[in-house]
């Protein structure tokens, strides 16, 4: 790994529990501008949690969370650590993308409106600079013939697709995916995993959390396992899908994917 | 020759004399027997007969004042009005009115009469005619109280629901109050307490302000309910990507949330609105004039039910109307889930 350069995302020690199930047990974790992370594990094993406290939709109770080289997300007031204010986090949240396993399209909006609506209201910009921004994603995705239609009329992969590119609109410097295939026909997997594949060859900075295993080693820079809110192991995906995997609880997990 | 004269002219006087008390006593004692004599067959049942005597009375000559005549023919058009022979009444009451065309009982009596012959529709109409024009004020005022309610309860309704929601305790528990209060005691009660009970603090409010303050209220605490529900049964998802994107809370609730809620919320909604129509009936009982006292005052003055009947088309109108808006904003509310 390039160690030379300052990562982008750097977690030391993040802790979150739910009432007495530690679902993210003390992990550090850094992320180098360009690489693409692949996180597999069990259900369960606190993958998605740990997506989401890395754009704060989770509080932790312990540990830092520095982006870009700087500390985000809490501050200590009274010696005690609070989420920051509402403003700072919102901007976190803005130079972070998150594709969800389900989607979660606007319906009331038309796929153009999805996409513009980052631009326009978190970033204010003029609807005509955000509309020609959402033009250009849903290009990028594909999906140009279906600005003007409500979500309702997609299919899943499209759905998915529309969900990259209201991400991408708010140009993004990293990507997080939360299963962004897990909700989808295996027929409709391919056609996301293209359009993330396209994303990964344009240099963007991506965490993702996936079940499926050929993409992992497609994509990864980095695959990392994770099982109980720790990280098992991790390393390149030549290493980890290789013959030279002597875990034996990755072995078996793998067995049972392939 | 002079003795037997004047003889005869005594004769002659005392016939006079007694023709004339035995007469003027006789016709007297007759007519007297005589409406005894018809009553008493009316009760025997026998109403020709009773007929056959009254018809004896003859019109009177002039000078005669008629009371008696008057009284034979009106018993007789009595007698026939209680057979359904209104013909046949009618021509009695026409006999004392062409001698005694002001006679009040026989013009009353003729009237309901004329009222009876003509077909039922035409009284209906005529009763709506004159009803009409009170009820349509009155229909008015219900609609401008439904109006206004419908304009201040959504607002006061969206407020009370987002601090409801609110994480900030204290303007969650103040709602919670509010729309338990609000809920929990007679609308009735309500009005009463701002229009007759607020003058003991100082504040006097006219009828309308006073009624619009009491339903916008009452239907403020049932709307922010039927809000909050709206708002919390949008999936959490929408929540997390419209942050996930960096939208602040009123951002979200504003551009993602509450767009959604309004299909959701036209049924229930469509329902309060309903409700309060029929409710406006109740500031009735603080001196307003809308349809439902408009309707009572035409009742009780003319004791004519056509009043009542009319003012429920009325509400039916509106309420129909309403519903039939409200299907529409439905559909239109929700034409992107159409596939």
């Amino acid at each position: 790994m390039n160690s030379v350069r300052e990562p982008l995302l750097r977690l030391e020690g993040i802790t979150k529990r739910f009432g007495t199930l530690t679902a993210v047990d003390r992990l550090d974790l850094s992320v180098y501008p360009g690489e693409k992370l692949v996180i597999i594990g069990p259900s369960g094993s606190g993958k998605s949690t740990l997506l989401r406290s890395i754009n704060l939709l989770e509080e932790i109770e312990e540990g830092s969370i520095s982006f870009e080289g700087r500390q985000v997300g809490y501050v200590t007031r009274h010696g005690r650590r609070h989420l920051d204010r509402l403003p700072a986090i919102c901007a976190l949240r803005a130079e972070i993308g998150m594709v969800f396993q389900h989607f979660h399209l606007f319906p009331h909006m038309t796929v153009l409106g999805n996409v513009m609506e980052g631009p326009l209201t978190v970033q204010k910009k003029p609807a005509e600079e955000a509309r020609r921004i959402a033009v250009d994603m849903l290009a990028k995705v594909g999906l140009s013939d279906k600005r003007d239609v409500f979500p309702a009329t997609l299919s899943g992969g499209q759905k998915q697709r529309v969900a990259i590119a209201r991400a991408l609109a708010m140009s993004p410097k990293l990507m997080l995916f939360d299963e962004p295939t897990s909700a989808l026909d295996p027929e409709l997997v391919g056609e996301v995993f293209d359009t993330i594949h396209t994303l990964a060859d344009e240099g963007m900075t991506m965490i993702i959390v996936t079940h499926h295993m050929g993409f992992a080693r497609e994509l990864a820079d980095r695959v990392v396992f994770m099982e109980s809110g720790r990280f098992l192991t991790q390393g390149t995906p030549r290493e980890f899908f290789g013959a030279g995997q002597d875990n034996e609880r990755i072995r078996s997990f793998l067995n049972r994917l392939l | 020759m002079k003795r037997v004269l004047i003889h005869s002219s005594r004769v002659a006087l005392a016939l006079l004399f007694l023709w004339m008390l035995t007469g003027n006593c006789l016709g007297a004692v007759d007519y007297d027997q005589l409406f005894r004599q018809s009553s008493d067959l009316m009760a025997q049942g026998d109403l020709d007969g009773a007929l056959k005597l009254l018809a004896q009375v003859p019109p009177p000559s002039a000078g005669e004042d008629g009371g008696v005549f008057v009284s034979s023919r009106m018993q007789i058009a009595r007698i026939y009005a209680s057979q359904d022979a209104n013909v046949k009444a009618l021509n009695a009451c026409r006999e004392v009115l062409k001698l005694f065309p002001d006679n009040s009982e026989a013009r009353n009596f003729t009237a309901a009469l004329e009222m009876l012959q003509k077909p039922r529709w035409h009284t209906v109409l005529s009763d709506i005619l004159r009803f009409l024009p009170a009820l349509g004020r009155g229909a008015l005022m219900t609609l401008l109280l439904v109006l206004c309610t419908m304009l201040v309860s959504p607002l006061g309704g969206l407020l009370i629901a987002l601090g409801r929601i609110s994480t900030f305790r204290p303007i969650s528990w103040l709602c919670w109050f509010v729309i338990w209060f609000f809920r929990g005691t007679p609308l009735l009660l309500q009005l009463f307490f701002i229009y007759y009970g607020l003058p003991a603090f100082g504040i006097t409010l006219p009828p309308l302000t006073a009624a619009v303050i009491g339903l916008g209220l009452n239907y403020s605490a049932y709307l922010g309910e039927i809000i909050r529900g709206a708002i919390q049964s949008i999936e959490h998802g929408q929540m997390e990507a419209a942050k996930a994107i960096g939208m602040t809370y009123n951002q979200a609730m504003r551009r993602v949330i509450i767009p959604q809620t309004y299909k959701r919320l036209m049924p229930p909604v469509g329902n309060e609105f309903i409700a309060l129509i029929k409710d406006t009936a109740l500031v009735s009982t603080i001196a307003m004039v809308e349809l439902m006292r408009s309707a009572d005052q035409l009742f009780n003055t003319y004791f004519n039910i056509t009043a009542l009947v009319l003012a429920a088309a009325i509400y039916l109108l509106l309420t129909s109307i309403f519903t039939f808006v409200f299907e529409k904003i439905e559909y239109r509310a929700g034409i992107y889930e159409l596939r």
